[in-house]
């Protein structure tokens, strides 16, 4: 075997052959790559192949661990019910006014505490108070002032979205360069302009950062309170599912929430950030897709 | 007429650190007369930003003043307009909305600031650029984009703080022609802080030498040089390069541990170097 390289090497061939096969074999995996389907999907492939071997294999017992076929039949299931879309409603009902009034609240309050350092001093300490008291750790409290209620939970997404939104965007603020809010000044804005033209589309980054963070665990929050308060729901179809012994809704329930959340970041946010901070050279970002 | 006086200007601050007062600027007094061009040159650290700082109103002095078109100068103002090292430009407007920002604040009708802007970015060369936002730009290309941005709001006196600091030396060259070209057609008013020597002389009609912390106007020299100005024959220019001799010696010996070394081979070093670009 060892022979066999030097000596055809050595017989000084200028090799057409492993070069052709490789120049038609390179475009085509490029040319997967550039397909965003391919990109976006591809790499699920493998863990949806593993997933079924090791179903397949039946290495834990069905009771424990079932497959993407039994998966997929429950899917459908639920769907032809009516139970999945509507209990997806409930939850993204939830989390829409959660977040809804999550920023109706933080932004407002973070440009207060990022622009005024009065502000700032008064209410950093409690800041750092309140954001660490986890999300859930409210629950206890939340359900009993408010009951099992769209009210409770709501509250909670609120209160978790809150607080990171409050304090990416004094961070933002804070990093809107010194030059660029003189420049302004010194071209005539006065404060006001100076706020709008200036520091709102400067923080802007830091926004989508804090809106980002903040739906993320606004989301866990919701599939949190779900299980707890527990009427309907994602979380709640999980947890029901759990309780009746049946694993394939838990999966159902688990497959559901990763889809969401990248429906939500192709749909809404990737968008909104490529037509603004990445448009104007602020940040890239970290999306495969562009 | 007088556009620009600095009267006995002097800055103290308080270090935050060791808590002790520092001088920034000793005293400083100069003038700049309208359509001039005047280069403030100094050591770094010599307190020459903090001047400009102070005359844009970004700072404010511990006493003397600053009188700008005869008035006191009290904040930032459109009629100061400022180019910065870091170019400053708002990245999330075009190289028209960057232009045309001085105008938009002043209440400029869109038509009339429009036909403004395009006759600056004319004047800089960024014409067709327009619509580019200015990451899109080269970095020679967005301060010519800074300085089109003050001059669209035809300030009093256009400050400039190291403005081509931060670009390669070949487009420095390029910058430093261009501009003396666009103060030959506008004929605006400059102060112009830099370290470079050259870069000074070449600019300027006058350079105000700054003397090391605190600082001091150690000396005010006139440029003998004809305008139109090109690097190509300012370097074969005897009158050029002994200015630049001369101020570079001048420097040496404010270094406070100059004296001991002689000049001598700062001078030679500085006429090399002048030969040689």
């Amino acid at each position: 075997m060892t022979n066999i390289t030097p000596s055809t090497s050595g017989a000084g061939q200028p090799h057409p052959k492993p070069g052709p096969p490789k120049a038609r074999f390179r475009p085509w995996l490029v040319r997967m790559g550039e397909n965003r389907v391919v990109r976006t999907f591809g790499p699920f492939v493998p863990v949806i192949l593993l997933w079924w071997i090791i179903a397949e294999l039946e290495v834990f017992p069905s009771a424990f661990f079932v497959g993407p076929g039994t998966v997929f039949e429950k899917f459908d299931e639920l769907i032809a019910k009516g139970i999945l879309p509507a209990y997806l409603g409930d939850s993204l009902e939830r989390l829409f006014y959660g977040v809804l009034f999550g920023m109706l609240i933080g932004v407002p309050a973070g440009f207060i505490v990022a622009m005024s350092a009065w502000a700032r001093k008064l209410t950093w300490p409690l800041l750092m108070f309140f954001q660490a008291i986890a999300d859930i750790a409210w629950l206890p409290i939340v359900i009993v002032w408010f009951g099992f209620s769209l009210t409770a939970v709501t509250f909670v997404i609120v209160y978790t979205i809150v607080f990171p939104l409050m304090i990416s965007i004094v961070s933002g603020v804070e990093q809107v360069p010194r030059d660029v809010v003189r420049a302004a000044r010194s071209l005539g804005a006065g404060r006001l302009q100076v706020f709008t033209e200036v520091i709102l589309p400067g923080a802007l980054p830091a926004v989508a950062t804090g809106i980002r963070t903040g739906l993320g665990y606004g989301w866990r929050a919701l599939i949190a309170a779900e299980i707890i308060v527990g009427t309907s729901g994602v979380g709640f179809l999980m947890f029901d599912s759990r309780r009746a012994q049946e694993v394939t809704g838990v999966f159902v329930g688990m497959i559901v929430l990763g889809v969401l959340w990248f429906a939500l970041d192709a749909l809404v946010l990737a968008p909104f950030e490529r037509r603004t901070i990445e448009r104007w050279g602020m940040i890239r970002t970290a999306e495969a897709g562009r | 007429m007088r556009t620009l006086e600095i009267s006995n200007l002097h800055k103290e601050f308080v270090d935050a650190y060791t808590g002790q007062t520092v001088v920034a600027v000793g005293d400083v007094s100069f003038s700049i007369e309208q359509g001039e061009f005047v280069s403030v040159l100094g050591p770094s650290g010599c307190g020459k930003t903090t001047v400009l700082n102070i005359v844009a109103g970004f700072d404010t002095q511990t006493s003397g003043s600053v009188l700008v078109g005869g008035k006191q100068v009290d904040g930032p103002s459109p009629e100061r307009g400022v180019v910065f090292q870091s170019f400053a430009l708002f990245p999330w407007k075009t190289v028209l909305g960057n232009v045309t920002f001085g105008l938009r604040m002043r209440g400029v009708p869109r038509a009339d600031r429009e036909a403004v802007a395009h006759q600056y970015l004319e004047l800089v060369g960024l014409q067709g650029f327009e619509a580019k936002y200015p990451h899109e730009l080269s970095g020679g290309m967005q301060q010519r984009l800074g300085v089109a941005r003050v001059l669209a709001n035809e300030p009093e006196v256009m400050l400039m703080d190291e403005p081509f600091a931060s670009v390669d030396a070949q487009t420095r060259r390029k910058l430093q022609e261009e501009l003396t070209g666009i103060f030959e057609t506008k004929r605006p008013t400059v102060f112009f802080v830099t370290h470079d020597v050259d870069e000074a002389v070449f600019l300027a009609d006058r350079v105000v030498v700054l003397s090391s912390r605190p600082s001091q106007v150690a000396e005010i020299v006139t440029v003998p040089l004809e305008r139109p100005r090109h690097w190509r024959s300012a370097l074969d220019n005897p009158d050029f390069r002994h200015t630049v001799t001369y101020l570079t010696d001048l420097l040496a010996a404010g270094e406070p541990n100059a004296d001991e070394s002689e000049d001598a081979p700062e001078t030679s070093a500085a006429a090399g170097a002048v030969g040689e670009g």
